[in-house]
């Protein structure tokens, strides 16, 4: 292969890695587009959520309890 | 054609178009570099003048390929804009260079001399269309 033809394929390798790099960047800059990992993370936020007002919850129920409790003694 | 879009990219058309268009983007400043060593104004040890002058050619032919592509998109799913004027000027003085440029290289050698301002013209056109969207659209993200 002659130098010019070694440089042509070079030049071109180096084109491609450029369009892989940018791939792989702007797709981790728009995040995840897969249907099946946004409904994983809608349900994943809808527990947590639930999760907190389960606790809220809790804890306002212990609050009553003691406020009966000092109430009643 | 908007089906068919939508179906290609499974839904994802603008995220598409913004890698597409990004791509491009990157080709683009490459090919300044490639050019810049086809004219000899820059004289790196590992390039030759000839085989960069080459690598642009083949790159351009790869870039007009991607930039239709991303105009037919674009036009079929989003239509002209009413909001986006900018980005519509932009696009379509690129298409209207773009096609000036592969003229002059293909058929009217004689406007030769004019390739170094076309090519600059297309490269400002082309990084003002993707500001104005993809480059917007990222910023956003």
């Amino acid at each position: 292969m002659s130098s010019q033809a070694r440089q042509l394929l070079g030049s071109l390798v180096v084109a491609a890695a450029i369009v892989a790099v940018v791939i792989v960047a702007v797709t981790a800059r728009l995040g995840t587009t897969s249907v099946a990992e946004l409904e994983a993370r809608e349900d994943r936020q809808k527990e947590r959520l639930e999760q907190r007002e389960d606790a809220r919850e809790a804890r306002q129920r212990l609050r009553e309890e003691r406020r009966e409790r000092r109430g009643g003694g | 054609m908007e089906d068919l879009v939508s179906d290609i990219t499974r839904g994802n058309v603008t995220e598409v178009k913004v890698v597409l268009a990004s791509v491009v983007m990157a080709l683009a400043c490459y090919q300044l570099l490639l050019i810049a060593v086809g004219y000899g104004k820059v004289r790196p040890a590992f390039l030759e003048s000839r085989p960069a002058a080459f690598a642009h050619r083949a790159l351009g032919d790869a870039i007009v390929v991607l930039v239709v592509v991303v105009a037919l998109m674009c036009l079929s799913y989003f239509g002209f804009e009413d909001d986006r004027t900018l980005h519509v000027v932009a696009a379509v003085s690129l298409i209207a260079v773009l096609s000036l440029k592969i003229v002059v290289v293909r058929w009217w050698h004689g406007l030769g001399r004019l390739l170094p301002v076309l090519g600059l013209s297309v490269f400002g056109l082309m990084a003002l269309t993707w500001l104005t969207s993809a480059g917007d659209f990222l910023a956003d993200r």
